[in-house]
């Protein structure tokens, strides 16, 4: 044994990189230890190693008396034959004294009777010859119990089965004439085993308190063999197995050896060749040609589309082209402003008194058919800008290129699909109530109806401040007209229930225009208590004598429908460019909610850049300002 | 009365039942009784035991016989064994004795020093007040150390919840143990089978206090070493005690 492993520990040692360093210093070792132990192999006849003497165990079978038995090890022939003792203690004594009976128990053990044994006494055994000791144990008697085995052991005949293939049996047995259970000094848990004569295997029973026990369902034409083997209840260990009891139906004369054994149910093969079929009918189902069939089994999985947009482009991440498809698609944008209610519009004031005649934003947002007619949608100034409500997104440069957008479809589609859009998009304020169209949800219509009542009657004061700008004004608007009319801002407008983040493009020219009318226009009602705080801005700004800004409008919606986070970081960095290249007559807006923090692609921190108002208390960030808010800051 | 046997047995089967579930492999672990179980069991059969012990004058109320009230004194004793048991596997699985378990000198336990029967035949042979004397002593001696050492090992944070719950249940069955032994007791004096001459109990109440001191040095384990060998000497002295007054009965 020692030597397989040392050979072991060698061969592994050869397969270690750093052993084969030192690998002939190691060698060496090893043949030394080997040589060892081959000597000391032969010199110990037969006998691994020296032993020493030890207690091997000590046990109580009923509590009452115990014994402790040892092994006298094997350097017996090498030394002087010394005589082994067994000296014990208790534990309130000072003395060691001898073993009283070495006899009763046989050999090499020490048989303690009643009146040495102190049940609960801790005791200490120790093994020693004249000088030395050898081993030492301790322990108390109540822990050392094994019971003997049961003895008695028998069985009778319950019942049969109708076909008399199986039996039930019943065994009985005595508890172990040693332990005085009768007098309830130790209780015993018994544990039965039973198998097949020919099995290897024993079927273990529940251990329990009673020495009655059924069997049942053991087959007649077998023999059976059962143990049993008993312990104290509350220890773990258990005493040696009784005898075996053989159990034989056809001693008692109803042994059925002809009788043919149950057909099992066949588990296996039924597993086996229900799989199989399953398999060939899965497989036939895919491989058939009837697409009826196919789709019954195995529905088609819907997978995310886009009305319109190529589902390949979009993986192949050209988000451009797929904003440009969407900016200038018009059956999408379409669904897509009817399906947000959360649209608020409002309209801003245009020079034309014309156009007070058009139905709001919204209504034509609303309703479908107004957006399919361009009649309602009333060509506006030539200079509103529109073109740069169709691709915010787009790259300035692009956009600069061209007065129209670059859309992949049609042009003069996209130019009217443009226009419309813009139109609706940039929210051209038109307060004009009464010409409004049929639309498809009246409630939004009322409530922005109110928007504009009542930014028309936040204006009011400032109409005749804004008077004397106004040439001013409108000098700078047709000359940024002629700019590309880019959107450099984008304002938050909206987060949808998706996460997105719908913005909005300002348009610089006509808010400054836009933002003018505003703020003379009076009809505005305060119906509704909310409203952008950039309205209000806006007249603040005018007032203060700053110059045009670009004015973010509330357009709650933008053609461009939802960006993506990769589309707003392409979009924030060309509205980052166009800051920049903003002509410095422009201030900063502060409506305009700048793209500040990218935490991409989860999110985006908005900060709008603070306007210079005279009231502080304003929030810096285009929220919602309420009624009493709005008071304060209107003088 | 046929109630409350059947709910004690029950109690006393699942206690069994699950001590003896585990082959007879060497294993470490001792047996753990479902403690759950056990103090189900335990609570319903001792609540049933004072519920049932009614006066003799009451009208549909069966009280109990000495023999019922021994068995679930004895059932009673034997949970606490097993628990207790389990719980010194426990603290021993958890503070490893430094030295060689064999070569310990024995516990000094704090009621080493009480006068008890340690065989069988001492206990067949003291008197019959002596022997319940002699466990209402053990009974009253863990009392107070039980409590003290529940209190101080709830402080240990390594030991499982399931320990320290051990630990509390056998505080209060020791405790429930002792009430329903007192009433053994009142119910074997006032049948004559015992006299009354239980007056050393008042002195008993006092060496409990003074034991406890001694009981606060110990470890844990020891503690429950100590504990876990007197409860089987009460388990063991109330089985004697049963057979001796009630011979018949199964003895």
């Amino acid at each position: 044994m020692h030597l397989g492993s040392l050979l072991g520990i060698f061969a592994y040692m050869n397969f270690t990189k750093e052993m084969r360093r030192v690998r002939s210093m190691d060698l060496r070792h090893l043949l030394f230890t080997l040589a060892l132990i081959c000597a000391n192999d032969s010199l110990s006849a037969g006998d691994d190693l020296l032993q020493w003497p030890q207690i091997s165990k000590c046990r109580s079978p009923e509590m009452e008396t115990f014994s402790c038995f040892w092994t006298a090890g094997n350097f017996y022939n090498l030394t002087v034959p010394r005589t082994l003792q067994l000296l014990y203690k208790k534990s309130n004594e000072e003395d060691w004294k001898e073993c009283p009976d070495y006899m009763t128990s046989g050999q090499n053990s020490c048989y303690f009777n009643a009146s040495y044994t102190s049940v609960w006494t801790p005791y200490c055994v120790q093994l020693a010859s004249k000088n030395e000791v050898y081993d030492k144990k301790c322990f108390s008697v109540d822990e050392i119990v094994l019971p003997d085995p049961p003895v008695n052991l028998n069985w009778t005949l319950l019942n049969t089965s109708q076909t008399g293939i199986h039996g039930d049996i019943q065994v009985r047995w005595d508890p172990p004439p040693t332990a005085d259970v009768r007098k309830g000094w130790i209780t015993l848990e018994y544990e039965l085993q039973y198998k097949e004569v020919n099995e290897t295997k024993w079927k273990e029973l529940k251990p329990r308190l009673s020495t009655v026990v059924p069997l049942y369902s053991l087959k007649t034409a077998r023999d059976y063999e059962i143990r049993i083997r008993s312990r104290q209840r509350t220890s773990e260990k258990f005493g040696e197995f009784s005898e075996i009891l053989y159990v034989s139906f056809s001693q008692i004369g109803i042994g059925c050896d002809h009788c043919t054994e149950e057909v099992e149910f066949p588990w296996f093969l039924v597993v086996v060749f229900g799989v199989c079929g399953l398999a060939v009918t899965v497989i036939s189902i895919m491989l058939s040609k009837q697409p009826r069939l196919k789709m019954l089994i195995f529905p088609p999985v819907p997978v995310p589309k886009i009305k319109g947009i190529d589902p390949d482009l979009l993986k192949k991440g050209k988000l451009d082209e797929v904003n440009s498809i969407l900016a200038c698609h018009d059956n999408y944008k379409t669904q897509l402003y009817i399906d947000d209610l959360w649209v608020e519009f409002i309209e801003l004031d245009i020079e034309d008194p014309d156009e007070k005649n058009r139905a709001s934003d919204t209504d034509r947002l609303l309703s479908e058919d107004h957006l399919k007619s361009h009649s309602s949608l009333g060509v506006k100034d030539d200079d509103s800008g529109r073109a740069s409500c169709c691709e915010p997104d787009i790259p300035e440069t692009d956009f600069s290129a061209s007065d129209t957008c670059d859309a992949t479809s049609d042009s003069d589609q996209f130019k009217k699909a443009a226009e419309k859009e813009e139109d609706l998009l940039c929210l051209d304020r038109q307060d004009n109530d009464e010409s409004l169209p049929s639309l498809a949800n009246t409630d939004l219509q009322r409530q922005h109806r109110s928007t504009q009542s009542e930014n028309s009657h936040l204006w009011a004061p400032f109409g005749d401040s804004v008077e004397s700008p106004r040439p001013s004004v409108h000098t700078q608007i047709s000359s940024q007209n002629s700019l590309a009319s880019t959107d450099f801002y984008a304002q938050v407008s909206d987060i949808t229930p998706a996460g997105r983040v719908v913005l909005s493009p300002g348009q610089k020219s006509k808010l400054g225009r836009a933002q003018h009318e505003g703020c003379t226009e009076p009809n505005f009602t305060m119906d509704n208590t909310y409203f952008c705080e950039a309205d209000v801005k806006k007249c603040i700004a005018v007032t203060s004598h700053e110059e045009n800004e670009p004015r973010v409008q509330e357009q709650v919606y933008n053609e461009d429908g939802y960006f993506t986070t990769e589309s707003l970081t392409t979009t924030v960095a060309n509205f980052g460019a166009s800051t920049a290249a903003a002509p410095s007559s422009e201030m900063p807006v502060a409506d305009y909610t700048s793209i500040h923090i990218i935490q991409s692609p989860q999110g985006l921190v908005l900060n709008a850049t603070a306007l210079p108002v005279p009231d502080k208390e304003f929030n810096a960030s285009c929220g919602y300002v309420s009624t009493d808010q709005l008071n304060k800051i209107m003088p | 009365m046929a109630l409350a046997r059947a709910v004690g047995r029950a109690g006393e089967r699942a206690g069994s039942g699950r001590a003896g579930a585990h082959p007879d492999i060497p294993r470490p672990d001792i047996p753990r009784p479902d403690a759950a179980a056990l103090s189900a069991g335990a609570a319903a059969a001792l609540a049933l035991l004072w519920l049932l012990v009614c006066a003799p004058g009451d009208a549909g109320c069966h009280p109990l016989t000495v023999a019922d009230l021994f068995d679930r004194v004895i059932r009673h004793s034997g949970r606490i064994h097993s628990l207790s048991t389990a719980l010194y596997a426990e603290l021993e699985k958890h503070f490893p004795p430094r030295d060689n378990e064999l070569g310990r000198p024995a516990r000094k336990c704090h009621t080493s020093g009480m006068l008890t029967p340690n065989g069988k035949e001492y206990a067949q042979k003291i008197p019959r007040e002596e022997l319940t004397h002699v466990i209402l002593k053990l009974l009253q001696a863990w009392k107070e150390p039980l409590s003290h050492f529940n209190q101080h090992i709830e402080h240990h944070q390594e030991l499982p919840d399931d320990s320290l719950s051990k630990a509390k249940q056998i505080s209060n069955m020791v405790h429930e143990l002792k009430t329903g032994v007192e009433k053994v007791t009142e119910k074997m004096q006032s049948m004559g089978i015992i006299s009354n001459s239980l007056n050393g109990m008042a002195s008993s109440e006092d060496t409990g206090l003074s034991i406890s001191n001694e009981a606060n040095m110990m470890s844990d384990s020891d503690f429950i070493h100590c504990f876990r060998r007197d409860s089987n000497k009460v388990q063991s002295y109330l089985k004697i005690l049963k057979c001796r007054i009630m011979p018949e009965n199964s003895c």
